[in-house]
């Protein structure tokens, strides 16, 4: 009888026993189990929506091509959804210290090597729809699998772009969507830019106090606005500087103008054009030749036989060169024969050329091409954009905003009343037979060759 | 004393008058030796002044003769009439001819210097201003990452405030 109670407990204890075996085998179950599978549209999307929806707090590492090395860079990083930054930079020695916090509106960067605070533009642009669609139009997307990344399962899908320009893999966190580590590879010179983070913690309340700056006791606050926020077209902007703004004829595949503005800095005004694939970007910035000499470094080389300079700053590559009296510095990620060749199609000057020949071959006026390339079109955007116009019967400025990716081909099926998928068919179709009709073609950006 | 492009661009004019300390002559001739944009500056500089030292007297403006004829004329009331007709003010006051002829040549040259002066910072921080601004666009890509753009950025506003570049900045 005194046995009973004894036998009764070692059945409670085997009973618990046996719940907690079941308990982790369940969650050892749970973590070897393969993630189910998920499109890569989809996990870019989770990538894409994180920063909106998910706060956290982390140790991020850079490693960065920097002037034929790789640097590495290690940084606090603390995000408040939906905009809110904080970045204080931890190594190396000369970038320890530096802090910058930015609102969501403006930032502001601290540099206490000279204890000077600089307020200066937000570096957290919006997402906007329009970056999507290039996005999703212009790279080929593709599920790597899963990995682990510091303990926390994650997608990996690679974002290959259609035309010239750098290779991405991400590692996309399998509960938040935040990138957790990314690379991206230029195919000259293999990783130029990796990140990941080396420690992160979510969902913490951070005070927003805490993205807002203080300035520290003694700095000297200098505002670098440098360039003006209303964007402008092209031909708007020549109205403004009283100079002629020199538009690229063509640019690698997937290139679309997305906004133009004036640049002061001291006596220096410069116009800025820039074009995006969704993913990357080119800049051009013009200015009269005389208000800017030659940069003391950079590798003289010669675009269409105007004297140049190429620099090559690592991550970024910097082109300039002169032509009708203008100096011309493009910037980008692109491949340097890409870069140069682009450059060559502008500094040939061929733009009347050009217009003529859109103008006979695709059968409109040359008022209207002339119009189309005011608002920063390459020749053959125009010519897609006037193929399209008259295949599928939309007006100028919605085939225009279709082609610069401002309106998404389920959106224009919407509006035409037709099924995406028809409308995707004949897209294909009038792009196919716009590309024969262009006097220039993407295709004249050669790829970059292979060990280059 | 180690000078930067953009320093040595500022001191290029009083390099040229002989108005630098020992120490800052020295560290521009050696930034001269070393730096063909800021000799072909020199060069200009150079020219620039000499070529305004062979001016001729220039007419000095109106407003000048307001300032000038007014004591003038007091002086004449008390002076004998003689002295008045035969000399004109500026032979009689070869001071204020001077001074004339400095503003001048004041008002003319400052325009020239700072756009040479300009011209030079320009070409220092031009590569540093233009990658900022891409920079600052790339922060609209959606999947650039911001810390990376900072770094760069922040890079840039140092060289723009005159400071140099970081370590291994330039090739």
């Amino acid at each position: 009888m005194m046995l009973q109670p004894v036998r009764a407990r070692a059945r409670v204890w085997q009973a618990l026993a046996l719940a907690v075996g079941l308990v982790l085998l369940a969650a050892g179950v749970n973590l070897a189990a393969p993630l189910p599978p998920v499109s890569p549209e989809r996990v870019l999307g989770m990538a894409l929506e994180a920063p909106r929806l998910i706060d956290y707090e982390g140790t991020k590492v850079i490693t960065v091509l920097r002037n034929g090395r790789m640097e590495t860079v290690t940084v606090a990083e603390s995000h408040k959804r939906p905009n809110m930054l904080r970045l204080e930079y931890l190594s190396p020695e000369d970038v320890a210290g530096r802090l910058i916090v930015d609102n969501g509106t403006s930032a502001w960067h601290y540099e206490p090597r000279v204890n000077m605070a600089f307020e200066e533009p937000t570096l957290q642009g919006a997402l906007l729809s329009r970056d999507q669609t290039l996005l999703r139009r212009n790279y080929t997307l593709t599920a790597l699998g899963t990995d682990e990344v510091i303990g926390r399962q994650a997608y990996v899908i690679a974002l290959d772009p259609k035309g010239a320009g750098v290779h991405r893999q991400l590692w996309v966190d399998r509960a938040t969507g935040t990138v957790l580590r990314s690379e991206e590879r230029d195919p000259s010179r293999g990783v130029v830019l990796s990140t990941y983070f080396s420690r992160i913690s979510f969902s913490l309340n951070q005070p927003e106090a805490f993205f807002q700056f203080r300035m520290p006791a003694g700095a000297h606050a200098v505002t670098l606005r440098t360039t003006e926020a209303e964007s402008m077209s092209p031909a708007d902007l020549e109205r403004r500087v009283r100079f002629p703004v020199l538009i690229p004829p063509v640019l690698p595949e997937g290139y679309t103008f997305r906004g133009g503005a004036v640049s002061h800095f001291g006596s220096l005004t410069s116009v800025y054009l820039r074009y995006s694939d969704g993913g990357n970007l080119i800049s051009f910035f013009e200015a009269p030749a005389g208000s800017i000499g030659w940069p003391a470094f950079g590798r003289p080389v010669r675009v269409e036989a105007q004297p140049g300079r190429f620099i090559d700053l690592g991550y970024f590559r910097v082109l300039i060169w002169e032509q009708r009296g203008l100096r011309v510095t493009a910037v980008g990620t692109t491949p340097t024969e890409t870069l140069i060749t682009v450059a060559s199609q502008i500094a040939v000057g061929r733009e009347q050329a050009l217009v003529r020949a859109v103008s006979r071959r695709a059968e409109i006026d040359p008022g209207t091409v002339r119009r189309l390339r005011g608002e920063g079109l390459t020749f053959p955007e125009i010519t897609r954009t006037l193929v399209l116009a008259q295949v599928l019967g939309t007006d100028l400025p919605t085939t225009v905003r279709f082609v610069k990716g401002t309106l998404t081909l389920r959106g224009l099926a919407q509006q035409m009343g037709v099924r995406p998928e028809v409308l995707r068919q004949t897209v294909r179709d009038a792009t196919a037979r716009a590309s024969t009709l262009s006097p220039v073609t993407p295709a004249a950006v050669p790829a970059p060759s292979p060990g280059r | 004393m180690t000078l930067n492009h953009h320093k040595a661009g500022q001191l290029l004019s009083a390099y040229l008058d002989g108005e630098l300390a020992a120490a800052e002559t020295a560290a521009v001739q050696d930034h001269l030796m070393d730096c063909a944009a800021c000799r072909e500056a020199y060069e200009d500089l150079r020219v620039t002044k000499a070529a305004l030292g062979q001016l001729p007297p220039a007419e000095p403006p109106a407003e000048f003769w307001a300032v000038v004829r007014e004591p003038a004329w007091r002086e004449r009331a008390a002076a004998p009439a003689r002295w008045r007709w035969r000399l004109p003010v500026l032979v009689r006051r070869p001071a204020w001819a001077i001074a004339a002829v400095l503003a001048v040549l004041a008002l003319a040259a400052v325009p020239m210097i700072k756009g040479t002066v300009d011209r030079l910072h320009a070409t220092e921080i031009g590569v540093d201003l233009y990658v900022r601004e891409h920079a600052f666009e790339m922060s609209t890509e959606p999947l650039t990452d911001r810390a990376y753009l900072g770094l760069v950025a922040g890079d840039a506003d140092l060289v723009l405030v005159g400071e140099p570049p970081r370590a291994e900045g330039r090739r």
